[in-house]
């Protein structure tokens, strides 16, 4: 077998509330491999989104291992983990996260601005990401003139800009109507069938049987099924 | 291409106008009353440092009376008549004055052909119109003639004639002035309002005798024009007349009955107090600059708190810490500039209107224009700095919690 794209090795988290302290990971062992389609599922304040916080390189692990593409997460300097944040990592937010000013297209471009310039070929591909998704007439609607499921699949144009190797979903249908979670969980499949590797968080079963592979994370670990 | 970057780079400050441009009101008005105070400092200076130009440094004034020089202006606290034609006749020998005019001024009507207005006579030598630099745009100066015969010819100021003649030449003609025919010799050319705060246009010149007798029956002179050969002299000179002139009154030095102002006495308060007005005007200036900065950096860090989503996104998909900063900064910057160019714009334009309805002279506000802008530029980067570290500090981990 080869390599995996990501790889955790005990990873701990504690936060502090006032004078307590909790450890919200304890101890997170995984292995994520190109293609690999991985749903998480878990009770409420079960560590999940922390988990995908730090595997989406926005927060650190106070000890453990993570190696992305095998290299030392820890090592990096801030600049760097900017870098494979905009190149190598998309993010799909529960709440969408759209800049409420600016258009589809100019939000699904927003990333590009931080990856150097925005050259022809990029405002190109978010053209076609967004018909791809079929939002070829809202190219110019802002977030305000579309639904929530028109929203989520502008996000995802967004997350999917930089061309990027890993896909981190944290409850993408969270705040969806049934047939909006239907459509964007499709999407999910055809991109992961194109090959990109997705790690999703989800309470919904169904949503999570459409991974290729669900996890459960109970009091900062993961359950072994 | 570009646009859309700085849309996407600046967008969040523009699409809030009612706030951005109360962010900025502070900014407005410190500019444009900074702008406009800079522009009056300079033509004030501009315009005392003319009038005193034309005033002469090698003029001095003999007045009779007390009088106090009080904001610039010249004034005599009481009318005194103890100043003759004979004091200035005997004024004449004195070593370095090169020209003198006594000077009689009373107020009396001139009428031609039907147009009859009321304006300033003054009764003055021949000598009168090269002391006080005036030019004439028509005629000629009085003889020395007609100054000892009494006669009645008279040099009209530029706006006597234009009211009287209009475009129509007024040389050699004759209009009554107090009733009496006069016959006009001359035109002085335009000079506005001197240092003696008389509108130099609105006057009518006799000869020094015929004002005296004919028009006003007086045996006392308002006042002695005395130029000199040398200003360095000036000190000198201006010992000997008072010398003269207190030996031929008979009063001691502290019951003095005259007073000799020079330029510099008009003009040294009149500096002071504009130099004085600008310091204090652009201190307040720069203080209604820093209320300002304070006001946008308010509504910048409401901004920062109300944008902390989309900051966090912008971490989240790759922009850095220091890119984060910048745009902030750039935000509060460009919020003051936009600001400072309106206050520009304002002060310029109230600098148009308000210079010439107050006489004052035009003048290239090129200083204030770089004074303004540099300041406004610095106070937005102050009023950026505190905001956009905030921004800078925002956790993008936020965005998968709550909600
Ligand atoms: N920054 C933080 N400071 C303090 N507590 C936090 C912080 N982030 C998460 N937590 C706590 O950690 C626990 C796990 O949260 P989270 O990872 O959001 O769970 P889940 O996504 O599974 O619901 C919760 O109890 C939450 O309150
Ligand atoms: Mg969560």
């Amino acid at each position: 077998m080869s390599k995996p794209l990501i790889q955790l090795i005990d990873i701990r988290k504690k936060f502090q509330s006032g004078k307590i302290t909790y450890e919200v990971l304890k101890g997170i062992n995984l292995e994520v491999y190109m293609g690999d389609f991985l749903a998480i599922m878990g009770p409420s304040g079960g560590g999940k989104s922390t988990l995908l916080n730090i595997l989406g390189l926005l927060d650190r692990p106070d000890s453990g291992l993570y190696l992305f593409e095998g290299r030392e997460v820890n090592t990096f300097s801030e600049k760097e983990l900017s870098r494979l944040r905009n190149q190598k990592i998309g993010f799909i937010f529960q709440a969408f996260h759209l800049i409420p000013w600016a258009t589809a297209l100019e939000n699904t471009l927003l990333p590009a601005l931080y990856g150097g310039e925005i050259t022809k070929e990029k405002i190109q591909r978010a053209h076609e990401l967004l018909e791809k998704l079929g939002l070829g007439d809202k190219k110019n609607h802002k977030p305000a003139e579309l639904s929530g499921g028109q929203q989520q699949r502008v996000a995802i144009a967004r997350a999917l800009i930089n061309n990027p190797t890993l896909l981190l979903a944290d409850e993408p249908t969270g705040n969806l109507d049934s047939q909006s979670s239907e459509e964007v969980i499709k999407i999910f499949e055809n991109l992961n069938k194109e090959g990109l590797t997705i790690i999703m968080v989800t309470h919904e079963r169904e949503i999570a049987q459409r991974a290729k592979k669900i996890k459960f994370l109970k009091d900062g670990k993961f359950i072994e099924d | 291409m570009n646009t859309l970057k700085l849309k996407l780079l600046l967008g969040g400050i523009l699409h809030k106008k009612l706030r951005l441009f109360l962010s900025v009101l502070g900014i407005i008005i410190g500019v444009s009353a900074l702008f406009l105070m800079n522009t009056f400092g300079e033509a004030a200076k501009k315009k005392t440092l003319k009038e005193i130009e034309t005033f002469g440094p090698d003029i001095l004034m003999i007045l009779p009376g007390q009088v106090r020089v009080s904001a610039g202006r010249a004034i005599q606290t009481e009318q005194r008549t103890t100043l003759k034609m004979e004091d200035a006749q005997a004024l004449e020998k004195i070593y370095g004055i090169k020209a003198l005019s006594p000077l009689f001024s009373g107020t009396g009507t001139a009428r031609y052909s039907f147009k009859t207005i009321t304006t300033m006579l003054n009764g003055v030598n021949e000598s009168y119109i090269f002391l006080r630099k005036f030019s004439l745009i028509e005629g000629r100066n009085f003889l020395k003639g007609e100054i000892t015969g009494y006669k009645k010819v008279a040099i009209l100021g530029y706006k006597v004639k234009k009211e009287l003649f209009g475009e129509e030449s007024a040389e050699g003609k004759v209009i009554l002035i107090n009733k009496l025919p006069f016959v006009v010799i001359g035109v002085l050319s335009p000079i506005g309002i001197d240092a003696s705060n008389q509108d130099q246009d609105d006057q009518i010149l006799v000869p020094i005798t015929t004002s005296m007798s004919s028009l006003f029956n007086a045996d006392y002179l308002s006042g002695i024009y005395v130029a000199v050969e040398n200003p360095s002299l000036i000190p000198q000179i201006e010992r000997n007349i008072e010398e003269l002139l207190l030996k031929r009154h008979r009063v001691s030095p502290s019951n003095i009955d005259f007073k000799i102002i020079k330029a510099e006495d008009i003009f040294k308060f009149r500096l002071e107090a504009s130099k004085l007005f600008t310091t204090l005007v652009q201190s307040i200036s720069i203080l209604c600059l820093l209320v300002g900065s304070l006001g946008v950096t308010a509504i910048m860090l409401l901004s920062v708190n109300e944008r902390k989503k989309e900051i966090g996104l912008r971490l989240a998909i790759g922009a850095s810490r220091r890119g984060v900063l910048l745009q902030f900064l750039l935000e509060s910057i460009l919020i003051t500039f936009v600001g400072g160019l309106v206050g520009l714009l304002i002060g310029g334009l109230l600098s148009i209107i308000l210079l010439p309805l107050l006489k004052y002279p035009w003048v290239f506000p090129f200083k204030p224009i770089i004074v303004s802008s540099a300041l406004t530029v610095f106070f937005g980067l102050i009023s950026g700095v505190y905001p956009a570290y905030k921004a800078s500090q925002i956790d993008p981990a936020i965005l998968l919690k709550g909600l």
